[in-house]
């Protein structure tokens, strides 16, 4: 019956009766069904619209140089992923590892295994500097492309990598990619003499490198969080130190902390979002947050210098501190406060 | 023990504490009382450190002495106005295995699924995986735009997208790496580490084709491209059949809206897929004619074969189950009477049959499935048997409505090896010993 009426008229009835839903009965095709959500303009899109395709399809205008890539390169990405791509810790290793796909312990890099160039610009624009997302230019990100292709042996030294040639650039393990051909693997359900008893090998597990201080008592495991194993480690080195002096420790967490002063605090959730990740473990040689012994010559010149070195930048002997942790964004007060909390917690 | 026993009666700890504080204010009598009351209760609470940690049992709490609750008044509504657990429940937390990542920020921790009852994970149980940390993210400042191969770009705001019909639908979430130290050699001694990369919620949203419908896909859409709003913009490229069959975008979990882990104020949903793909703080969607080859989905997500080459798409998780009753965190204590309970799910759609198997694998029962039996959710089973102190090899083997049975590690090694990191589904072992201790042991 409804469908005998003009659609509009419809419209119109049922809007006067309050039946706002039933409209998906027109099922008109010029606007959405619902006419909820505003159009989204071109420059809202434009914004947003990061992505780039390994045809290229997204690549902003501009090109990219080694020579100026390995300058930003050290800037931004060597702390992390080692000045030659070799991976600091556990961040990832980008070069090398070619021919290693078939081993024990494959090293899988955007050279010896992305099949893209693509991915490289995508990612670094989308993602990096991991504790700075968005926050370099379109030429910037050219430029750490290229130097990392370099640096895999895909491009040469003299190359000019822009949005026309990206594309072209053929990436060695572009072919060994396959769609999923799962389910692969067929068992049956059989109940009963299912397998020969006197055949089946039974191995256990590794003791020692599973959390289970939760639930085994007196374990010598790892922590179950990224913090309580820091703490455990940083009581350890105490306890090793207080040995070698002949001084006996108190129990781990006996000992009250300090409270923070009041900059300390508002500098915790800075720390948290720009510093943790290198000072949290001392990647790279940067002083150890809670590690009072590294701290100690540092906080004797004093907090102005240490919070110029922290703004300005700074190279000292055991690494490099980037200008406010490469997180330009931060003001100056932000980097203060971050300060005063990591020298307050590593005395 | 027995120094607890000779302690002050409770009768005795309050009236020694009403005298102490009669010079307060009613305000902070009532604080006084209640920190009083706590450090007293406390003899029994200080020892929970682990959930088999053995705490004191203070007798004069049981029968036939009235328990000390009973005596005495709790703390009236709205003391917690989000209500937490009780705090001998502290034990149940998320965990991670921190040598497996770099640092906290892009990581993964683990639901304790030994801990877990039912099919539902509570909200700040469900397991977290991050790239670039958690963002706070205002709900009236998030947008979701749909642009790219459409009639119409839509910008949605949080009210847009509620505005809109709702489902809510239970599903599992799991992440592909779940189980993936364990291909080359068993790993972790903990239920909670080689499969608690995995949580079940029931989901509030918009089925994903509505808001297609409302922007209108274009014949030559065959791709969407997902993007988050963190810092790590996570992107995923999900073909448009999924899109339209069940993805949803939603913005509830377990009758809240997200938590900020999950996603708030809004993810993407693909049930039965690799959780990756259901991208959290979602807020782009591009529709293309191919896919875009992302970060996430060459160098990560895919599966590194024997003969070096590797699969791509591996969008699917299949069959899995575990026993999570014994576990090793749940050793068996008692001789006689024990339910055996686990967990199943498939995310090709619903658990058939589950199997287990006291010998290795070698004779099996069928478990019995209890509770909702539902399209891409975990499924528990149960069996109740007896345990006299004899050794077991307890497997589980769970078989799916597309008659799939899940397959051994010999099977999975045979066709895979040991570099895939991903989709290890393979049946699990615990090993009880006669002392009911249970450790994680591989059967070849």
């Amino acid at each position: 019956m409804f469908r005998s009426l003009d659609s509009k008229l419809l419209k119109k009835s049922l809007l006067a009766l309050g039946l706002g839903a039933a409209l998906t009965l027109t099922g008109t095709a010029q606007a959405g069904q619902y006419g909820i959500g505003a159009k989204a303009t071109p420059e809202e899109i434009a914004g947003w619209d990061i992505d780039i395709r390994p045809d290229g399809k997204g690549l902003p205008a501009g090109e990219g140089t080694v020579e100026a890539g390995e300058a930003l390169y050290e800037q931004f990405c060597a702390t992390c992923h080692g000045l030659f791509g070799e991976g600091e810790g556990r961040w990832p290793v980008l070069a090398g590892g070619q021919d290693t796909l078939t081993e024990e312990r494959p090293t899988k890099t955007v050279g010896s295994y992305w099949p893209y160039a693509s991915t490289l610009y995508d990612y670094i624009r989308r993602a990096m500097p991991f504790t700075a997302p968005r926050s370099l230019s379109d030429q910037q990100v050219y430029d750490i492309t290229a130097y990392v292709l370099y640096l895999n042996e895909i491009i040469e030294e003299d190359f000019v990598l822009t949005k026309d040639n990206l594309a072209s650039i053929k990436m060695p393990n572009e072919e060994n990619f396959f769609v999923d051909p799962r389910p692969d693997v067929k068992n049956k359900r059989c109940m009963k003499n299912c397998a020969d008893p006197k055949k089946l090998q039974i191995a256990g597990t590794l003791r020692g490198i599973t959390p289970v201080g939760h639930f085994v008592e007196g374990a010598d495991a790892p922590a179950a969080s990224h913090d309580a194993q820091m703490e455990q480690e940083q009581h350890k080195e105490k306890v090793r130190k207080a040995t070698l002096k002949g001084e006996t420790l108190a129990a781990h967490g006996g000992s009250a902390k300090a409270a923070l002063s009041e900059m300390a605090t508002a500098g915790k959730s800075t720390y948290d979002g720009a510093c943790k990740v290198c000072h949290g473990s001392g990647l790279t040689g940067s002083p150890k947050f809670g590690d009072a012994d590294v701290w100690a010559p540092r906080i004797q010149k004093g907090m102005p210098t240490l919070v110029q070195n922290a703004i300005k930048g700074f190279t000292g002997d055991t690494g490099v501190m980037p200008p406010k942790g490469g997180r330009v964004d931060l003001s100056d007060k932000q980097v203060e406060e971050a300060v005063a909390y990591m020298v307050e917690s590593s005395q | 023990m027995s120094n607890i026993i000779k302690g002050p009666s409770t009768r005795e700890l309050m009236e020694q504490m009403a005298r102490e504080s009669e010079h307060l204010s009613i305000n902070d009598r009532r604080d006084f009382l209640r920190k009083g009351v706590a450090a007293a209760a406390g003899m029994a609470a200080t020892t929970i450190a682990g959930n088999s940690v053995a705490s004191e049992i203070n007798k004069a709490n049981l029968p036939p002495n009235e328990p000390a609750w009973g005596k005495q008044l709790g703390h009236g509504v709205v003391e917690h106005p989000y209500g937490s657990p009780s705090q001998y429940e502290k034990h149940v937390v998320r965990r991670t295995v921190p040598w497996l990542t770099a640092d906290s920020i892009a990581s993964i921790s683990m639901t304790p699924l030994q801990d877990m009852q039912g099919i539902i994970t509570p909200n700040g149980l469900v397991f977290e995986r991050y790239h670039g940390g958690v963002p706070q993210i205002k709900p009236d400042e998030h947008r979701l735009i749909i642009h790219g191969l459409v009639e119409r770009p839509i910008i949605f705001t949080m009210e847009d997208l509620m505005r809109f019909p709702s489902v809510s639908q239970i599903k599992f979430i799991e992440c592909p790496a779940n189980g993936g130290m364990e291909w080359k050699g068993a790993q972790m001694e903990a239920l909670q580490f080689t499969h608690g990369m995995l949580s079940c919620c029931e989901w509030t949203g918009v089925p994903l084709k509505v808001l297609l419908d409302e922007v209108g896909v274009k014949p030559e859409g065959k791709w969407i491209l997902a993007e988050g709003a963190d810092g790590s913009h996570m992107s995923r490229s999900i073909p448009i059949e999924k899109a339209l069959d069940d993805a949803l975008v939603v913005y509830a979990q377990n009758g809240e809206m997200l938590r900020p882990e999950q996603g708030y104020p809004v993810r993407l949903l693909n049930p039965g897929w690799e959780g990756n793909t259901s991208v959290k703080w979602l807020r782009r969607l591009e529709i293309g004619d191919k896919p875009w080859y992302h970060r996430e989905e060459t160098s990560k997500y895919t599966d590194l074969m024997p003969d070096g080459r590797a699969r791509k798409f591996t969008f699917v998780q299949e069959t899995n189950s575990v026993i999570t009753s014994p576990c090793p965190e749940k050793p068996l204590v008692q001789k006689g009477f024990l339910e055996i309970e686990g967990l199943a799910w498939s995310g090709r759609g619903k658990i058939k049959q589950v199997d287990v198997s006291f010998d290795g694998g070698v004779n099996w029962v069928s478990a019995k499935l209890k509770g909702l039996v539902l399209d891409k959710a975990l499924t528990r089973f149960s069996l109740v048997t007896k345990w006299d102190g004899q050794p077991w090899l307890l497997q589980s083997r769970a078989i799916d409505e597309t008659g799939y049975v899940q397959p051994t590690l010999s099977q999975l090694r045979e066709v895979r090896g040991g570099n895939s990191i991903y989709h290890k589904n393979s049946i699990h072992t615990w090993k009880v010993a006669s002392t009911g201790e249970v450790t994680n042991v591989q059967i070849t």
